[in-house]
């Protein structure tokens, strides 16, 4: 199985210092990985790098499309990058308001990405949008409505239906339920998880809850000072963790 | 380590040679404590060794690092794995996504308690790993049935999450949950040590039943009578390094 994502030695400095330093990593398709660790450790800034919503400073980057071409991520031409964040990728911002429309309805923020890749029918548009509000437990019958009539939870599930309805292969979630009050928290993981594992997503998810990342990841990333400190299967980092960093991470959750 | 045991003996499933565990406390001044020293062991088909040994003598320590749950710091784990050439993976070097491909087809893991995913009903906790190997989820369901039905978890408690329910329940439900995929190489973690006697006894049929189907199993058992109705055969573990802490200045003390 050929990795689906492939960084060496990424990295990506603020004013020459800071950000994130010589990141390896793999995603292979069908796998969810969480990005763990403190403010200001560089994991929003390496996700950032991972998605080509920033220029990199160094390392290379490489991903292998659905017809199994590898590209070069760091030299490939702008209009490319945009058909492939349109076509292969999704991006979930931790704020809802940054990932929506405001102007336009729930229904046409789901259309929208579809119409960007060619989709002009409007009623299949319809449909399709109304049939992944469902899939994202709300209630299709709100489709004319504005994003803002919806609660933060609601807005955030719109926001992944958004993401999923081109089916990308690969998502990427920046602290996708920070924000959020711990039951609407909860029911968004439990979607998280169905949809990652149904749909056979990659994911590369950065938070700071462990908690959430034992419940969604295979695999985890601990970065300090934009280093990544330990690697490895979820439960393994979580259950015999090796860096003192990680280990006071995990000491410092609070059994429930 | 002649690895290629795997090519020669078709009934091999696992092999572990010199596993040696070392946890390193960094937040308690770096206090070392070794858990396993060289431990040893092939496992075949059919096979079911009864690890046993005093507490602290790193039974569990050593079903975690076959498992891949804990690293080992020493020593190599491998595993049947027919799909390559060399029939076999060599564990403690695999990559995680392998290691999880691994846990998908070949080994099935039954822990001391029930670590459950919230919100899931214990019917689908229980199908996942037939889900995720991609049976139809309608004939997962219905094997999920069958098996919560013959370890007695009562009908009205499939359809709720088992936070609630009580240490046995949830240990039947995590035993379902272990079993249910057939898998051919099996690590059990004291299934039994929460149950009654009717249910040890159905544990303990269900464990024979795997056995006879041709499952390599490891297991930890507590209860003499089902170590005795289970066991194929016994391997001690000494406690050499369990009782003992070495300090970052190099000193050995015992506790």
């Amino acid at each position: 199985m050929n990795a689906l994502l492939k960084a060496t030695r990424l990295t990506k400095r603020y004013d020459g210092r800071g950000g994130c330093v010589d990141i390896d990593l793999e995603v292979y398709p069908g796998e969810v990985l969480c990005i763990v660790g403190e403010s200001g450790s560089g994991k929003s800034t390496l996700l950032n790098a991972l998605a080509l919503r920033s220029e990199i400073d160094g390392g290379a980057l490489t991903y292998t499309t659905r017809e199994g071409e590898a590209l070069d991520l760091s030299t490939l031409a702008e209009a490319r990058k945009r058909l492939l964040s349109r076509t292969e990728w999704g991006f979930v911002h931790q704020n809802a308001r940054d990932g929506l429309r405001r102007n336009v309805s729930a229904g046409a923020n789901i259309g929208e990405p579809l119409m960007a890749i060619g989709a002009r029918h409007y009623g299949r548009l319809r449909e399709t949008a109304a049939d992944w509000m469902s899939r994202v437990e709300l209630d299709a019958a709100r489709i004319d409505e504005l994003p803002s009539a919806f609660s933060g939870g609601m807005q955030q599930r719109l926001q992944i239906a958004r993401n999923l309805v081109t089916g990308p292969r690969l998502v990427f979630m920046d602290e996708p339920t920070a924000g959020l009050d711990v039951s609407v928290q909860a029911r968004l993981l439990d979607l998280l998880r169905t949809l990652t594992s149904k749909l056979h997503l990659a994911a590369v998810i950065v938070t700071h809850d462990i908690g959430v990342a034992r419940l969604l990841a295979h695999r985890l990333m601990v970065m300090k000072d934009g280093r990544v400190v330990e690697s490895g299967l979820t439960d393994q980092v979580l259950d015999d963790p090796q860096h003192p960093y990680t280990q006071t991470l995990v000491a410092s959750v609070l059994p429930v | 380590m002649t690895m290629n045991a795997f090519v020669t003996n078709d009934t091999l499933m696992l092999q572990a040679r010199g596993i040696e565990k070392t946890f390193t406390l960094h937040q308690q001044g770096g206090v070392r404590i070794a858990a396993l020293s060289g431990v040893s062991l092939d496992v075949e088909r059919g096979e079911c060794v009864v690890l046993a040994g005093a507490s602290g003598a790193g039974k569990s320590t050593f079903l975690r690092c076959m498992y891949g749950n804990y690293l080992a710091t020493r020593g190599t784990i491998a595993i049947r794995d027919d799909s390559r050439a060399s029939r076999h993976v060599v564990l403690t070097e695999a990559a995680p996504h392998e290691i999880i491909r691994l846990r998908n087809t070949t080994m099935g893991y039954v822990s001391q308690f029930l670590r459950a995913i919230p919100r899931v009903s214990s019917l689908d906790l229980v199908a996942e790993p037939l889900v995720s190997r991609g049976v139809d989820e309608d004939e997962a369901r219905a094997r999920a049935c069958a098996l919560l039905e013959r370890l007695n978890v009562p009908r009205r408690l499939w359809a709720l999450a088992p936070a609630t329910f009580s240490g046995g329940e949830q240990q039947r439900v995590n035993i379902a949950r272990g079993l249910i995929a057939a898998h051919p190489l099996l690590l059990l973690d004291e299934p039994t040590a929460s149950l009654d006697a009717e249910n040890r006894d159905v544990v303990a049929d269900l464990i024979v039943e795997a056995r006879e189907r041709g499952a390599a199993i490891v297991g930890i058992f507590h209860d003499e009578d089902t170590r005795e109705r289970v066991a194929t055969r016994i391997v001690r573990l000494a406690s050499a390094g369990g009782a003992s802490v070495q300090t970052d200045s190099g000193v050995w003390q015992t506790c």
